[in-house]
C-alpha cells in the first residue's frame, strides 16, 4: 500500500516536472523569436461641417516582403507640451488599415503654434516590435459654394488657415464629383488658389446624376501643414438620370420580404395543396384505426 | 397456383441467415467509422472536406442527387403502373417502395451533412426566400419523405394484420409491435374503402410530386448560371436520369431478395424482361437526353463552355464521362435490347453498371462545371484549383450509401417484400375467372 502510494507520487511529480520543463523552455524560445519592425502610417482627414478622422495603416517587411498587420490595437493620443493626453485605441483590420474618427476638432488640444500634435503608438506584441508615428497638422477650413454667372455654373471655394483667420494662397485644390468608384475630375487635375485664397472652377454642362444631383468635393490633398481637408457641396444642376434599382421591387433576386406576388401565391397554394392531402391520407390512417367492421 | 398456407410460409419475412448478419454487421461498421468522421467534421468545420471557394459542392451533393435520383422508382414503378393497370407489378411495387424510401431519407440527410452547421437547420425555414430553388428543396424533399412513406404504409396494412396473426403464437411479442403498425386492420369494407381510395390519391399524388422533385434539383443546377448547368433541357434530363437510376437500383435489389429469399416462383424471369424492357425505354429516354445536353454545346459552345467540354470528353474528367456514359448508359442498352440480356443474371449486372453509372454521372455532373467559372480562377493555392473529394468526405458518403442499404435491409427483414394479401386475392381471382371461363 505504502509502495504504491510513493509511485503515485512520483508519477505526479515527474508529470509536473514535464511540464514546468517544457513551460520554462516555451518562455526560453518566446523570448529568443525574431521580432519585426512594425511600420505605421497615418493621414489626418477634416470633412467640412463634419467629422475628424485619422487613416492609419500598419505593415511590415517580413522575408522582403510587404506584409499587412491585422488586429493589433494602436493607441491615440494627443501631444500637448510634455502631457500626452490619451484620445482612444482603434484595431486593424485583416487589410492592415482602421480609421479612428473624432467628432469635433475643438476636443483636440493645439500648442503655441497652434499645431496639432497627434501620436499613433502601438506598445509591441510576440511577433512585433513596439513603434510609434506622430502627426502634426494646422486647422484649415474650405468654404465652398455654387454660383451661376451667365447660365454657367461654377464651384467657388475659399482656402482658410482657422487659427490665424487668414486666407491661404497659391495651394493646390481639386475639385471632383462624387461618384461609385472613383471621384471625376473637373477641369484641371488642380486650381491654385489666387491671393484671397479663392479659386473658381466652371462646371461642364451634362454631367449625369441620379435625380439631377450632383455631390461636389473640394478637396485640399495630403497638405504638408494642414492635412486632407474637404468640402461638399450638393447641388442639383446634373442630366437626370433615372434611377433603374429594382432594389425596392418585388423581384427574383429581392429579400424575402419582396417576394414577388406569383411566387407567394402558387408556390404557397401548392405547398397547401400537397400537404392538406397530406393530412387527409393520415386522418384516413385514423379512420382506417377506428373502423374495425 | 399456391395455397394460402404455402404462400404465407414463402412470404412472410425471415429471420436472417449468417450471411444476413455478417452483411448487416458490415454496413453498421460503415455506418460507426462514418459518423465518426462526421463528428469530426462538424468539430473542426468543412475544412476537413477538400470542398474549397470554387468546387464548393463536392462528393456530398453528387450523392444527393444521386438518392433523389434513386427515389424516382416509387414513382415511374408503383404510381405509373398502377395508373395504367399493368397487373404485372405486384411482386415488385413493395421492393420499389422500400428503395423510395430509403433513398429520400437518406437524400434529407445527406444535404444536412453537406451544411456546415446542421444547427442552423432551422434557419432553412425561418429565412426561407420562395424565390430560392434551396427553399424549394427543402419543401419538397420532407413532402416526398411523407408521401413516400404512405406509399408504402397503406398497401402493408392488410399484410401486417396477417403478420400479427401468424406470430401470435410463435413470436408474442412481434405480434404486439405488428397488431399496432396494423391499425386494427380486419378487412372489413369500409377499411378495404378508405385504403384503395387513399393509395388512389397518392399513386396521383406521387408522380407530379416526383416529377417536382427532380426538376427542383434539377433547377438547383440549371438556375446558377455556370457552365454546363445553363440548359433549359436540364429538368427532363434530370426526370430520366432519375428513370434509370431507380428502375436499376430496383432491378439490381429484386435479384438479390429473389435468390436470398428464393421467391423464383412469385419475381419471375417474366418480370425481369417487362422491366428490361422499362429499363431499356429509360436507358433510351436518358440517351436522347445527353445527345442534347452534350452535343448541341459542341457546335454552339463559347470558349468556357468549350474548355469544360473537352475537360469531359478528352480531358482530366474523361475517363469518368466515358464511364458513366458507356457503362452506365449504351452497353446496358445494348444488352437490354436482346431477350437473353433481359434474364435475372445479366438483367442483375446490367442494373449494377446502371447504378454505378448514375452515382459516377452525378458526380460529372456536379464537380467538372464548378471548375470552370466564367471568370479565371486567381489568386488561390494551386490546390483549389482541382478537387477530389478527403478521406472524410469518402467515409460520410459511403456511410450514408451503407444507411440507405441498412434501411432497406432492415424494411426487407421485418416486412414481406412481396404484398401477402394482394398476391393471394390476385390468385383468388384467377382461379374465380378460370372456373368462370371452364
Amino acid at each position: 500500500m505504502k509502495k504504491n502510494q510513493l509511485n503515485f507520487r512520483f508519477v505526479i511529480l515527474a508529470i509536473i516536472s514535464v511540464f514546468l520543463f517544457f513551460a520554462s523552455f516555451q518562455h526560453i524560445y518566446a523570448q529568443g523569436a525574431k521580432k519585426n519592425n512594425v511600420r505605421l502610417k497615418a493621414n489626418y482627414v477634416k470633412i467640412m461641417n463634419n467629422e475628424v478622422y485619422f487613416d492609419l495603416k500598419a505593415g511590415s517587411r517580413i522575408d522582403k516582403k510587404n506584409v499587412d498587420i491585422a488586429n493589433i490595437e494602436l493607441l491615440i493620443s494627443n501631444e500637448f507640451y510634455d502631457e500626452e493626453i490619451k484620445l482612444g485605441s482603434v484595431t486593424t483590420n485583416m487589410n492592415g488599415e482602421c480609421r479612428f474618427v473624432i467628432k469635433d476638432i475643438n476636443t483636440l488640444k493645439p500648442d503655441s503654434t497652434n499645431t496639432f500634435n497627434i501620436v499613433v503608438s502601438f506598445k509591441g506584441n510576440d511577433k512585433f516590435k513596439r513603434a510609434s508615428k506622430s502627426i502634426s497638422f494646422k486647422d484649415a477650413q474650405i468654404k465652398a459654394e455654387l454660383i451661376t454667372k451667365d447660365s454657367i455654373n461654377y464651384i467657388r471655394a475659399k482656402l482658410l488657415d482657422t487659427s490665424k483667420d487668414s486666407l491661404i494662397s497659391d495651394t493646390p485644390l481639386t475639385v471632383q464629383v462624387q461618384r461609385l468608384f472613383q471621384p471625376l475630375y473637373i477641369g484641371e487635375e488642380f486650381y491654385l488658389t489666387d491671393e484671397n485664397g479663392i479659386i473658381i472652377v466652371p462646371i461642364e454642362e451634362g454631367i449625369p446624376g441620379v435625380n439631377g444631383i450632383l455631390t461636389f468635393e473640394v478637396v485640399l490633398n495630403d497638405n504638408e501643414y494642414y492635412g486632407t481637408v474637404k468640402a461638399i457641396v450638393i447641388a442639383p444642376i446634373g442630366t437626370l438620370i433615372e434611377d433603374e434599382s429594382t432594389f425596392d421591387e418585388r423581384k427574383m433576386w429581392s429579400p424575402r420580404n419582396k417576394t414577388p406576388l406569383f411566387l407567394l401565391i402558387f408556390p404557397n397554394l401548392l405547398i397547401l395543396g400537397m400537404w392538406g392531402l397530406i393530412v387527409y391520407l393520415i386522418i384516413n390512417l385514423f379512420k382506417i384505426s377506428k373502423s374495425k367492421i | 397456383m399456391k395455397n394460402y398456407d404455402t404462400l404465407l410460409n414463402d412470404l412472410i419475412p425471415r429471420k436472417f441467415g449468417k450471411r444476413g448478419t455478417i452483411w448487416t454487421v458490415f454496413l453498421i461498421l460503415i455506418i460507426v467509422v462514418g459518423l465518426i468522421a462526421y463528428i469530426d467534421q462538424v468539430n473542426k468545420g468543412q475544412v476537413v472536406t477538400n470542398m474549397r471557394d470554387y468546387a464548393l459542392w463536392g462528393i456530398y451533393i453528387s450523392n444527393f442527387v444521386f438518392f433523389v435520383a434513386t427515389s424516382f422508382v416509387g414513382s415511374v414503378t408503383v404510381a405509373v403502373l398502377r395508373l395504367t393497370n399493368n397487373d404485372w407489378r405486384t411482386p415488385i411495387v413493395r421492393i420499389a417502395e422500400i428503395i423510395s424510401l430509403a433513398a429520400i431519407v437518406m437524400a434529407g440527410i445527406t444535404i444536412m451533412i453537406d451544411m456546415a452547421r446542421p444547427d442552423r437547420l432551422l434557419h432553412l425555414f425561418i429565412y426561407a426566400r420562395l424565390q430560392s430553388p434551396i427553399t424549394w428543396d427543402v419543401i419538397i424533399v420532407p413532402t416526398s419523405i411523407v408521401l413516400s412513406f404512405l406509399l408504402l404504409y397503406f398497401p402493408l396494412l392488410p399484410d401486417l394484420a396477417i403478420l400479427k396473426k401468424y406470430h401470435q403464437k410463435s413470436k408474442p411479442n412481434f405480434s404486439k409491435w405488428y397488431g399496432k403498425l396494423a391499425l386494427n386492420w380486419t378487412g372489413s369494407k369500409i377499411q378495404k374503402s378508405i385504403q384503395t381510395k387513399s393509395i388512389k390519391i397518392i399513386a396521383l399524388m406521387i408522380i407530379p410530386v416526383g416529377i417536382l422533385l427532380q426538376t427542383i434539383d434539377a433547377w438547383l443546377f440549371s438556375t446558377t448560371y455556370r457552365v454546363g448547368w445553363d440548359s433549359t433541357n436540364m429538368g427532363a434530363y434530370f426526370i430520366s436520369g432519375a428513370f434509370v437510376a431507380g428502375v436499376g437500383a430496383l432491378v439490381t435489389l429484386m435479384y438479390i431478395i429473389r435468390k436470398v429469399r428464393k421467391l423464383e416462383d412469385y419475381i419471375t424471369e417474366f418480370h425481369f424482361d417487362k422491366l428490361g424492357k422499362y429499363l431499356a425505354l429509360a436507358c433510351l429516354t436518358y440517351l436522347y437526353f445527353n445527345v442534347n445536353e452534350y452535343l448541341i454545346p459542341i457546335f454552339t459552345a463559347p470558349v468556357q463552355e468549350d474548355i469544360h467540354l473537352n475537360t469531359l470528353i478528352s480531358g482530366e474528367y474523361a475517363p469518368l464521362f466515358w464511364f458513366a456514359q458507356i457503362v452506365g448508359l449504351i452497353l446496358p442498352l445494348i444488352i437490354l435490347i436482346f431477350k437473353k440480356g433481359r434474364k435475372p443474371l445479366s438483367m442483375f449486372i446490367v442494373g449494377l453498371m446502371v447504378v454505378v453509372g448514375s452515382w459516377w454521372k452525378r458526380y460529372i455532373i456536379v464537380t467538372p462545371t464548378l471548375l470552370h467559372p466564367f471568370l479565371p480562377i486567381e489568386g488561390v493555392p494551386e490546390s483549389w484549383h482541382h478537387y477530389f473529394p478527403s478521406m472524410h468526405e469518402w467515409l460520410i458518403t459511403a456511410a450514408t450509401l451503407a444507411m440507405a442499404l441498412l434501411i432497406i435491409t432492415v424494411l426487407v427483414r421485418y416486412l414481406p417484400v412481396i404484398p401477402i394479401q394482394r398476391t393471394f386475392d390476385e390468385q383468388e381471382l384467377l382461379k374465380t375467372k378460370k372456373t368462370t371461363e371452364s
